[in-house]
């Protein structure tokens, strides 16, 4: 623990705490996890005022503030909103390791919504060049799935695939 | 909605804080003696006639320097406070109960946090003198004092 300078003794404590954390997720998460976890499905729901979807799915739809009863499957396919590239190396919450940088996180507007779902995952890229707004990607599903958002392992993009123009839809 | 309520369940996580304390020149020297001496070391501020146990780079008063004003204290104090641990999580020294208790030792000025040993935590009395038990193995934390305990007349 400790290191040697200039004949003293200097005393550095080095720990990872762990908290256990319990996340209830409601009926409504409920639902949209547990879909992944059994059917690898990705459901939103939907305003029964303005039509719109949201993902992740919420109780209220976040505009008309009414109760979002509706409920659709969407494709595992969408287009890159927007993305960050992290290099600074937090650690992992589940285990403490310090992630690998860089790695990138992507905004998918996934084929059916309306351009206002806020719906972030990791990006799986070699080459950053390749990360682009309106690139198309796809989802692909963790082999192990236990009713988190891990068990979307995270988005690839589609090779071949024409990358759209415009942001909005 | 009765079939989504079926569909809540609980996700079980978990949240990672990794740090790093880094105790310092004086900080390190008053573990370095707990540790190799069995020595409880304060600092003293002459002009403002403090010891400061545990000690402190500074003097909280006048800001002069205290970092090589070191003296012995204890290893016998009194109790000026204490707190019974009821609850349990990780990284707590011990499993409760337990009292956690404020002590002056002899010679000092201001209090020490530390646990106190007293059979039953319903004794633990303000103004209790007490005695610092060293640990058996070197350790590189607060915990070179293992606990405190009543002291025997």
């Amino acid at each position: 623990m400790g290191k040697e300078k200039e004949g003293q003794e200097l005393i550095v404590s080095r720990q990872i705490l762990s908290i256990p954390q319990h996340f209830s997720t409601g009926p409504v998460m409920g639902r949209f996890l547990a879909e992944l976890r059994d059917n690898k499905r990705i459901m939103a729901n939907r305003c029964p005022k303005c039509g719109r979807h949201q993902l992740p799915p919420r109780e209220v739809c976040a505009i008309c503030h009414v109760e979002a009863t509706g409920w659709d499957e969407l494709p595992p396919v969408g287009t890159i909103r927007d993305f960050d590239v992290i290099y600074y190396a937090s650690p992992d919450p589940l285990t403490g390791e310090t992630r690998q940088v860089p790695y990138v996180l992507c905004w998918v507007d996934l084929d059916g919504t309306q351009g206002d779902a806020p719906f972030w995952h990791l990006l799986d890229v070699d080459d950053l060049s390749k990360v682009r707004r309106g690139v198309r990607v796809r989802l692909v599903f963790a082999d192990d799935r236990h009713g988190t958002t891990d068990d979307i392992r995270h988005f690839e993009i589609i090779p071949d695939e024409p990358v759209e123009g415009g942001i909005a839809r | 909605m009765n079939e989504e309520k079926d569909c809540a369940f609980v996700v079980e996580g978990k949240m990672a804080l990794p740090y790093q304390y880094f105790a310092g020149a004086v900080g390190s020297q008053f573990i370095v003696s707990l540790r190799d001496d069995k020595r409880i070391l304060g600092v003293r501020c002459e002009k403002c006639r403090k010891t400061f146990v545990p000690p402190r780079q500074t003097c909280e008063r006048c800001f002069a320097s205290l970092a090589d004003q070191w003296v012995e204290v204890g290893p016998a104090g009194e109790v000026t406070g204490f707190t019974v641990i009821r609850y349990a999580e990780p990284y707590q020294p011990k499993e409760p109960p337990y009292v956690l208790a404020l002590i002056k030792l002899d010679g000092a000025d201001t209090p020490l946090a530390h646990i106190l040993e007293c059979g039953d935590v319903h004794k633990a009395r303000i103004g209790m003198r007490v005695r610092a038990v060293f640990s058996e193995e070197p350790k590189d934390t607060i915990l070179g004092i293992a606990h405190f305990e009543e002291e025997r007349p």
